[in-house]
């Protein structure tokens, strides 16, 4: 369904000299799946769900989707970003149907539709807040209702839990999981927890620091539903183990080089 | 809301009582500086002509500052869009600044002959820079993250203006259009120092050749008034209109 080929990514830095954010990137994701990317700070996630997004072009190869490559923002595809990203002026649910009345894609059922997806992410009665008024895990939240209510088939999540105290956290992301087992969603998700990694996706792709590589793509065979009683599993524990060691081996041997 | 304006209230009265006191005490002759109370009684006694000059500043205050608005606002969206625009208008702006108002207002009188047109131009010119250097910079201040969130949502460069710049300009646009408005004041009695056949700022110069000081004052206290409550009404029309922008925690809604 999104075949990245091939891609590089260089920013040209204010001094003349550039930044090679992303080298050779090939990953091939099916639809309905879900994968996960880790990485260093810094080794290009960001850059590479901007890229699936349509929001900047590669500098090489290119990006898929379903056959045609992508040159710009798609209605199929929605994003999570790192913040929260709120209007500050608008109250919560004018921020969930944001997108939707942009793209004149806004109906009837729109305004229900985004009560009913604030209601299971637990922010009934809060739907005339200002975000202001709300947490930032709530923010996240309303962020989260807001990419879902484009009913996306590829969903792509850069670090949406990461300014979240542990058990929100946790919460959350077997949330998130029940959510995708009931739509048919590709969900491409970023995050520096290994662990969350593990427990969420059907692969994770590990990325080397910069330049962005693909070092190692793991599979996660760990039967769904998935929960946290998994992580003490060997399974769990193999996986875990084999990404963390791709992750701290390869600093030690640029020092040694 | 009276706790919190008691402590200048009460500065306000031993201002004035000091100043009445001080006169007093000195025998301060009344045409250099008239005591509180003496003002008071003149601007009281002179109410009808008082009321007219106060109503034909207001009218020149109003039009204006309702020009400054509507010429900046679309400048300021212009200049925001385009930086080609930008660098072709900023200079002309700055141009404009640098005149001073009191020596261009003898030359559109003659150009545009002795009638409310003038003074209205005057008045834009004093309030309008302000309020569009304070709208471009909101304009320009959306956060990134927010600008890409509209490209995520493929909006053009026109909806990404409209939709999320603008909307996130409006505190900016508010503290230009509070700075304006009490420049708007300025403007006025600029203009009608020059060229007025009505207005409090006629009213001061004409007192003034008479020696009655105390009128004068009367007119520099209702101009300062004028200032407040304009001032006071855009703050106002924010918080009605925009409950969001004041910074300030919203009033009781649960109420
Ligand atoms: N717009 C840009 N201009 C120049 N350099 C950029 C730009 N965006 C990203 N970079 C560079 O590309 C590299 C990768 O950035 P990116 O944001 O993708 O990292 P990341 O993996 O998401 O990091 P983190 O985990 O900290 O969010 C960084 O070195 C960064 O400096
Ligand atoms: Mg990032």
């Amino acid at each position: 369904m999104i075949a990245i080929e091939g891609v590089g990514k260089r920013f040209a830095g204010r001094d003349g000299g550039a930044v090679q954010a992303l080298e050779d990137v090939s990953i091939a994701i099916r639809p309905g799946e879900f994968v996960a990317i880790v990485g260093a700070s810094g080794c290009g996630k960001s850059t590479l769900l901007r890229l699936i997004a349509g929001l900047a072009m590669p500098t090489s190869g290119a990006v898929r989707i379903e056959g045609t490559a992508v040159t710009g923002a798609r209605t199929d595809t929605a994003m999570v970003f790192q913040a929260p990203t709120l209007l500050p002026w608008a109250d919560v649910l004018r921020n969930v149907t944001f997108p939707m009345r942009l793209m004149h894609r806004a109906g009837p059922g729109t305004e229900d539709a985004a009560r009913a997806l604030l209601a299971r992410a637990g922010l009934a009665g809060f739907e005339t807040r200002l975000p202001r008024e709300l947490s930032g895990g709530m923010q996240q939240r309303v962020a989260i209702c807001r990419a879902l209510l484009q009913q996306p088939r590829i969903l792509l999540m850069d670090e949406p839990f990461g300014a979240l105290d542990a058990l929100t956290r946790e919460e959350m992301s077997l949330e998130l999981l029940r959510l995708w087992t009931e739509t048919p969603m590709a969900v491409v998700f970023v995050t520096h927890s290994i662990s969350e990694a593990v427990l969420l996706a059907d692969r994770v792709v590990v990325m080397s620091p910069r330049p962005g590589r693909v070092v190692d793509v793991v599979e996660i065979d760990l039967p769904r539903p998935r929960d946290f009683a998994q992580e003490a599993s060997p399974a769990f524990q193999a996986a875990a183990q084999r990404i963390r060691a791709h992750i701290f081996r390869r600093p030690a041997a640029k020092l040694a080089a | 809301m009276i706790r919190r304006a008691l402590p200048s209230v009460i500065a306000l009265a031993a201002f004035f009582a000091l100043w009445e006191g001080a006169c007093l005490a000195f025998g301060i002759r009344e045409f250099l500086l008239p005591r509180p109370s003496v003002i008071l009684a003149s601007v009281i006694g002179a109410w009808p002509l008082m009321l007219s000059h106060t109503l034909a500043t207001l009218t020149t205050v109003l039009l204006g500052f309702a020009a400054s608005i509507i010429v900046s606002l679309p400048l300021a969206m212009a200049i925001a869009s385009s930086t080609t625009i930008a660098a072709a208008i900023y200079p002309l702006l700055v141009v404009t600044q640098s005149i001073p108002k009191v020596a261009l207002a003898p030359i559109l009188i003659i150009a545009l002959g002795a009638n409310e047109a003038p003074r209205i131009i005057v008045t834009f010119l004093v309030a309008f820079f302000p309020l569009v250097v304070a709208a471009v910079a909101g304009l320009l201040a959306a956060p990134p993250e927010l600008i890409e969130l509209g490209r995520a949502c493929r909006a053009g460069r026109m909806q990404e203006l409209l939709r999320i710049r603008l909307p996130f300009a409006v505190p900016f646009v508010f503290g230009g259009l509070k700075v304006a408005a009490a420049l708007s004041v300025v403007g006025a009695v600029v203009a009608e120092f020059v060229g007025a056949d009505a207005g409090l700022g006629y009213l001061i110069q004409t007192s003034m050749a008479f020696f009655r000081t105390p009128l004068a004052f009367g007119a520099v206290v209702i101009l300062a008034l004028l200032g407040i409550l304009l001032f006071q009404a855009v703050s106002l029309a924010e918080r009605l209109l925009f409950p969001w922008s004041s910074g300030a925690e919203r009033p009781a809604l649960a109420a």
